[in-house]
C-alpha cells in the first residue's frame, strides 16, 4: 500500500527512539517497546467496549471511532463487532507486527483476536480463545495483551480455585498458541526473587518491559471475587477489602523469572515507563490509597518504589486508574475515576512530580490514550460492569469516548460519543489504528 | 514527512560496512562510530546487562517451525525442514540490498557474531546452523546468495544462505514466520526496493520447534548464543515440579493481621495446591467419631460412581451459564467449603447474593437446607444454586442437561452411576449430592473427649469453654449436643438480631481497609442493596422475620466470616456478640439475652469452638484438590 504522504504518519520501532535522547515527540501512549508506531495522526480509535443489560445488543464488542479530521466520517462510530456474550471487556493490546488487536474479557476468561490490519476501519474478529483457563493451568481474567517478539504476554488477576487474586503471566503465540503460565511469586515460592518488603502476594494486573534493563515490570490488583462484585458491597466488606494487591514485580524479562517482590500498598494498577535512554524508572499508581509510585533502579541494578505524589485527597478514595507517560517523560497524565478528574503532572524530575493541571471531563473517567506527538486525548469512562455508577449525580453523561487536544497548557474538548446514547455499552481501552501502518 | 528510520539509509550504510566487514573491530568499539542521530540496536553493542546464565532458565515451545522448499545457494531445491532435526537452526530472513542498519543488516551482524563465539566452543560447532533466507528472491538468486555468503560464513559452523524460485512460492513461508513485508514506494508511488519489514529471527530446536524469536531490540549474540546452550542443557533436564504445600486449610492467601503495619504475607503458591484422591466412602460407612450415621435416602443409595460424578460435577465451571461458577466457587474446600475472603457471596457476572455461603461439611445431616431453610433435601438443592440468576445463572433445567450430555468427559459417566440413565434433572442433584454427603467431618479433640473418654484430648481452656457453652452460655440450647453423637445444631430457625439490625440500622460512615495498616472511612452507600427478611421469606408469617437456621459448629474454625450475612470476621467476635444478649428487639429470640461472660471466659468459649475441628478435614481437602478443575 502507498503511504497516504498528507497524513504523514509513519511507522518506526521503538528502539530508535528509545535510544535517542534528542527525540521531542510524545508517545502513542504506552505501547509496548516492540512494537510499531504510529507517529502521525491515527485514523481510527478501537475501543473494547463492555455490553451492558438494557443497551442495544448487550454483548461486548469492538467499537471503531473515526477520529482523523481530514475523514468524512471524523466524529463518527464507524464500525462495530459483537463478540457475544458479556466477558468483562476490559483491556486489549496489539501485537508486535500491529496485524491483530487482542481484547480479553475478564470474567469469562476470553480472548478475541481481531484483525486490523486488513481494513483497518473494519476489525475483523478472527479468533476466539476459548480455553485460555484450562490451558493456563487455571489462571482466571486476562488482563494486559503485552507485545513480546513474536507473541503476547497477558497478564491475569485470578485463578480457577478460589477466584481470589493469586494469579501468573500466561504467554502465547501471536498465532494465539499457548506457550507458558508464569506464576506470580508467593510466600512459598518465590522462585528466586527477592522480597524486598513484607508482601508477596501472587497478585496481578499490569505488565510493562523495559529490554534494554532486561526486566518486566508487573503490578496487583485483585481477584475475581472483588473485581466482579458490586462496588458497595465491596467497600462494605472487610474481609474482600483485604483483598488487593500490595506488590510489584520486577522480572528478568529474558528468563520469565521473578526477581525482586516489591512493597507497594494499595493497589498498584498502570505502569508505565519511561523512554529516555537513561531513564530507568516505570510510574505506577495505587487506586486505593492515592498515591504516584517510582519504580526505579539504582546504579547496582537494585530496583526500589517509593511514594512520590499524592493523587487527589485520598480519603475520599478518588481511585486514580489508568496513566499515560509522555515520550520525552516530561508529563504524566492521571485520571481518576471516582470524581472524573484529569490530573497533569510534571515528572522531569520524577521523584518529585508535580501536579500542573487538575480538570473534570466527565461523571465518571478511567481510560486515557494520548497521540504520539501528545497533542491529541482520548478519554473513556468504564471502569468495571459492577463498579461503574449507576446514575449520573448532576445529570451528565456516564458513558463516554470524549476527544480533547492539547496545545501544551489547555486541554480543548473536541467531541464527545455518549455510549449509552448510540447504545453501545460502557468504553474501556482504546487502541489506535491508521491506514499508513499497512 | 514520513519519519522512517531507513530515510538515513547513507549515514547507515556507511557504518554498516565497517561493522560487517571489519571483524576486527569490537562490538565495544563498533557503537562509536554510528552517525549522531542514528541509534543502531542492542545487537551492534556490548549487552546492557548481564546474559542470564545459560541454563538457568526454560524456553518452551512456541509452536512448529514452518517448512518450505527453497533454493541453496548452488540453486539446489531443498525443503527447510532437511535443515531441521539435527541441529538447533538459527533462522533469520533477510535481503541483501536492504541498507536499514536495524534490519536484516543486523540479524546478519549477530548472526556472524554468534559464528564467532560458537566456533570458539568444540562442544557446540556440530550442535549448531545457522540460516538465513532471503524475502527478495527477485533480487536474491542463488549467486547472489553464494557471493553474500562467502562475505560471512568463514568459521567451522554451518551457515546456509537461501533463497526462493518465486515470490509467490516464498510467500506462505513467509506468513508462517510472521514476516509481514510492505513494500517501501517514493513520493511518487514507485517502488524504492526496500520492504518494511518487522526483523524477527528464530532459534529452533531439534524436534523442529520455535524456542525463542527475537526482534530489534532484543537480538544480541550474548543471549541468542546462552539460549543455544540452554536448550541443550534442557535436553538432559527433567521438568522440575512444584513443591507440594505443607498445610492444607485456610484460603492460600492469608490476610490475618491485615489491619496492623506490621502485616507480613504468608501467599502460598497455586502449583503446589496438589492434593490426593480419598477413599470418601470409607466416612459414609464409618461415620467419625462424634456423628450418628450418614442419612442416605432410600432413593439414592450412595455409591463411589455417584460420588465421584458428583465430585466432578462440583468442581465443574462448565456448570454455569458463562463457564465462570462451579459450586467450589463458593465451596472452596480449603476455607471450609465455604469463602473466607467476603462476607456475602458474589454469583455470575458478579451478581450480589444476599447471604454467607454455607459451609457444606456435615452437611449430610441437614434436615432443612439454604439458611432460611427452604428446602428439604440434598438433592433437590442442588438447584436452587444452578438456576439462581444471581449464583450460576442456568436458564433452564434442560439447559444444563444439554450441556451435560454435549461434555465429552462425561460421555458414560452418568448411565455408568444410575443405571444407564444420562443427564437429568434427577441425576444431576444425587450425583452432587452423594459427593456432599460423603464430606463428613468429625473426631474433633471435643469428640475424644467427651464421646470417647480420652481426657487428655481436650486442653483445659476448652473444657471450660465446653462447660460455659453447656452452662451458663446457654450457646448448646440451639447447637445441640446428644448423648451419643453432637450435630451442634437444632436444625431449627432463630433471630439473633442480625437481620433485623441490617433491615433497619444502617451506619452512616464505614471504615474501609486500603492498605495493610492503613485504612479511610467512608459514606455507606449500597444504593439497591436487597432487602433480607430471613425465614418469613419462606413462610411470610410475621414471626419468622430475621430468622436463620442455626448452622452447625463442627469446622466452625475453618468457616469464618460468620452469621447469616457473614457480617462477624472471628470466633471472639461471634462470643462477644452473644455475651451483649444479640440485638434487642421485639422478635428477639428468647433463647438470646446477655451472658455477663468474663473475657477469660470467652477466650475459654473460643478454645472450645476451635476444637470442633474434625480430624479428617486434611483428608477430605487433599481430595478435593486432587479433583479436576472443569473449565471450557
Amino acid at each position: 500500500m502507498n503511504i497516504n504522504s498528507h497524513l504523514w504518519l509513519a511507522v518506526f520501532y521503538l528502539l530508535t527512539l528509545m535510544l535517542t535522547q534528542s527525540t521531542a515527540q510524545a508517545d502513542e501512549t504506552c505501547m509496548s517497546p516492540y512494537m510499531a508506531k504510529i507517529v502521525g495522526q491515527e485514523d481510527f480509535v478501537y475501543i473494547w467496549t463492555r455490553g451492558m443489560p438494557g443497551i442495544g445488543d448487550e454483548q461486548d464488542k469492538l467499537v471503531t471511532v473515526d477520529v482523523n479530521p481530514e475523514s468524512p466520517n471524523y466524529k463518527k462510530v464507524v464500525h462495530s463487532v459483537s463478540v457475544g456474550g458479556r466477558n468483562e471487556a476490559h483491556h486489549s493490546g496489539l501485537t508486535d507486527d500491529r496485524q491483530y488487536l487482542w481484547a480479553s474479557g475478564l470474567d469469562t476468561s476470553k480472548v478475541f483476536i481481531f484483525d486490523i490490519h486488513t481494513d483497518p476501519a473494519r476489525p475483523k474478529l478472527e479468533k476466539t480463545i476459548t480455553d485460555f483457563v484450562k490451558t493456563s493451568g487455571g489462571v482466571v481474567g486476562p488482563h494486559t495483551n503485552y507485545a513480546l517478539p513474536g507473541r503476547m504476554m497477558l497478564t491475569a488477576l485470578s485463578n480457577n480455585r478460589d477466584h481470589g487474586g493469586r494469579t501468573a503471566l500466561v504467554e502465547y503465540t501471536n498465532a494465539g498458541q499457548f506457550v507458558a503460565t508464569h506464576w506470580m511469586p508467593t510466600d512459598d515460592n518465590l522462585q528466586g526473587a527477592v522480597k524486598s518488603g513484607n508482601y508477596a502476594d501472587g497478585y496481578g494486573y499490569d505488565i510493562r518491559a523495559l529490554p534494554r534493563r532486561n526486566v518486566m515490570i508487573t503490578s496487583s490488583f485483585t481477584g475475581w471475587n472483588n473485581y466482579m462484585m458490586d462496588l458497595g458491597k465491596l467497600m462494605a466488606d472487610g474481609e474482600a477489602m483485604k483483598r488487593f494487591g500490595n506488590t510489584v514485580v520486577v522480572w528478568d524479562l529474558h528468563t520469565r523469572k521473578p526477581k525482586q517482590v516489591l512493597d507497594v500498598p494499595g493497589a498498584p494498577l498502570e505502569i508505565r515507563c519511561a523512554w529516555g535512554a537513561m531513564h530507568d524508572w516505570c510510574f505506577t499508581s495505587t487506586a486505593l490509597t492515592s498515591k504516584l509510585w517510582l519504580i526505579h533502579e539504582d546504579n547496582k541494578g537494585e530496583w526500589h518504589a517509593k511514594e512520590v505524589a499524592d493523587i487527589g485527597d485520598a480519603d475520599k478514595i478518588p481511585l486514580p486508574v489508568d496513566i499515560s507517560i509522555a515520550a520525552d517523560d516530561s508529563l504524566l497524565w492521571v485520571d481518576t475515576w471516582n470524581d472524573g478528574m484529569v490530573h497533569l503532572y510534571d515528572i522531569s524530575d520524577p521523584f518529585n512530580p508535580q501536579e500542573i493541571l487538575t480538570e473534570k471531563i466527565g461523571e465518571q473517567l478511567n481510560m486515557l490514550s494520548q497521540s504520539w506527538d501528545g497533542t491529541r486525548v482520548y478519554f473513556t469512562s468504564s471502569l468495571l460492569a459492577n463498579w461503574d455508577k449507576k446514575e449520573a449525580a448532576n445529570g451528565g453523561d456516564l458513558q463516554f469516548f470524549k476527544a480533547y487536544s492539547w496545545d501544551g497548557n489547555k486541554l480543548k474538548h473536541e467531541f464527545t460519543i455518549d455510549f449509552l446514547e448510540e447504545k453501545l455499552g460502557s468504553p474501556h481501552q482504546m487502541r489506535f489504528g491508521a491506514y499508513s501502518l499497512y | 514527512m514520513p519519519v522512517i528510520i531507513r530515510e538515513q539509509r547513507s549515514a547507515v550504510l556507511v557504518w554498516l560496512l565497517a561493522a560487517l566487514f571489519a571483524v576486527s573491530v569490537h562490538a565495544e568499539h563498533a557503537s562509536h562510530r554510528q552517525e549522531p542521530d542514528q541509534v543502531l540496536a542492542p545487537g551492534y553493542g556490548p549487552l546492557n546487562f548481564t546474559a542470564p546464565e545459560a541454563g538457568s532458565y526454560q524456553l518452551p515451545p512456541l509452536g512448529a517451525a514452518a517448512d518450505g522448499i527453497l533454493l541453496d545457494s548452488l540453486g539446489t531445491r531443498l525443503h527447510l525442514s532437511d535443515l531441521y532435526g539435527d541441529r538447533f537452526v538459527v533462522l533469520s530472513f533477510i535481503y541483501t540490498s536492504c541498507s536499514d542498519a536495524n534490519g536484516c543488516p543486523l540479524a546478519t551482524y549477530v548472526l556472524s557474531q554468534a559464528q564467532k563465539r560458537l566456533s570458539r566452543e568444540p562442544d557446540l560447532i556440530d550442535e549448531v546452523r545457522l540460516i538465513s533466507v532471503s524475502f527478495d528472491p527477485l533480487n536474491d538468486t542463488p549467486p547472489v546468495m553464494r557471493d553474500y555468503r562467502s562475505r560471512f560464513s568463514r568459521a567451522a559452523i554451518d551457515w546456509h544462505f537461501l533463497t526462493a524460485e518465486s515470490a509467490a512460492g516464498l510467500a506462505p513461508l513467509l506468513t508462517a514466520y510472521g514476516q509481514v513485508l510492505k513494500k517501501d514506494y517514493d513520493a511518487e508511488g514507485n517502488f524504492t526496493g526496500s520492504f518494511s519489514h518487522i526483523l524477527r529471527v528464530y532459534l529452533i530446536d531439534r524436534s523442529a520447534r520455535i524456542r525463542n524469536i527475537y526482534s530489534v531490540s532484543f537480538l544480541h549474540a550474548d543471549t541468542l548464543v546462552n539460549d543455544i546452550k540452554t536448550l541443550l542443557l534442557s535436553e538432559a533436564l527433567p521438568e522440575a515440579s512444584a513443591p507440594a504445600s505443607s498445610s492444607l486449610q485456610g484460603p492460600g492467601d492469608n490476610k490475618q493481621g491485615y489491619e496492623g503495619a506490621g502485616y507480613t504475607t504468608r501467599s502460598k503458591s497455586l502449583p503446589s495446591r496438589q492434593g490426593k484422591p480419598a477413599d470418601l466412602m470409607q466416612v459414609v460407612h464409618n461415620p467419625p467419631l462424634g456423628l450418628p450415621p450418614v442419612p442416605v435416602p432410600e432413593d439414592n443409595l450412595i455409591t463411589p460412581a455417584r460420588v465421584q460424578l458428583g465430585r466432578k460435577l462440583f468442581y465443574d465451571r462448565r456448570l454455569s451459564h458463562n463457564s465462570t461458577i462451579s459450586c467450589a466457587m463458593c465451596h472452596v474446600p480449603e476455607q471450609g467449603f465455604t469463602v473466607n475472603e467476603m462476607a456475602t457471596a458474589v454469583g455470575i457476572e458478579g451478581r450480589s447474593v444476599r447471604r454467607n455461603a454455607p459451609t457444606i461439611y456435615n452437611s449430610a445431616y441437614e434436615t432443612r437446607i439454604f439458611r432460611d431453610g427452604r428446602e428439604t433435601s440434598l438433592e433437590q438443592q442442588v438447584w436452587g444454586p444452578l438456576l439462581a440468576a444471581n449464583e450460576m445463572g442456568n436458564p433452564s433445567v434442560g439447559y444444563v442437561v444439554e450441556q451435560l450430555q454435549q461434555l465429552a468427559d462425561y460421555k458414560g459417566l452418568f448411565e455408568g452411576a444410575f443405571n444407564g440413565r444420562g443427564p437429568g434433572m434427577e441425576t444431576i442433584g444425587m450425583a452432587l449430592a452423594s459427593y456432599e454427603r460423603t464430606l463428613v467431618s468429625a473426631n474433633s479433640a471435643f469428640d475424644r473427649w467427651y464421646f470417647g473418654k480420652q481426657e487428655d484430648a481436650l486442653t483445659a481452656a476448652a473444657k471450660r469453654g465446653f462447660r460455659l457453652f453447656d452452662g451458663k452460655a446457654g450457646c448448646s440450647r440451639c447447637h445441640s449436643i446428644g448423648a451419643r453423637h453432637a450435630l451442634f445444631t437444632d436444625n431449627g430457625m432463630h433471630n439473633t438480631g442480625i437481620g433485623y439490625q441490617a433491615t433497619f440500622d444502617t451506619p452512616s460512615t464505614r471504615t474501609v481497609p486500603v492498605a495493610p495498616g492503613e485504612s479511610v472511612t467512608v459514606a455507606t452507600a449500597m444504593p439497591g442493596k436487597p432487602g433480607d427478611l430471613g425465614r418469613y421469606e419462606v413462610t411470610q408469617d410475621p414471626a419468622d422475620r430475621w430468622k436463620y437456621k442455626t448452622p452447625s459448629l463442627r469446622n466452625v474454625a475453618l468457616t469464618q466470616p460468620y452469621m447469616h450475612d457473614g457480617s462477624i470476621s472471628s470466633l471472639r467476635e461471634v462470643v462477644e456478640f452473644y455475651n451483649t444478649g444479640g440485638v434487642a428487639h421485639r422478635n428477639l429470640d428468647p433463647l438470646i439475652g446477655p451472658l455477663s461472660l468474663a473475657s477469660d471466659e470467652m477466650d475459654d468459649l473460643v478454645a472450645f469452638l476451635v476444637s470442633l475441628t474434625g480430624d479428617n478435614t486434611d483428608l477430605i481437602v487433599a481430595d478435593a484438590f486432587a479433583a479436576p478443575v472443569g473449565d471450557p
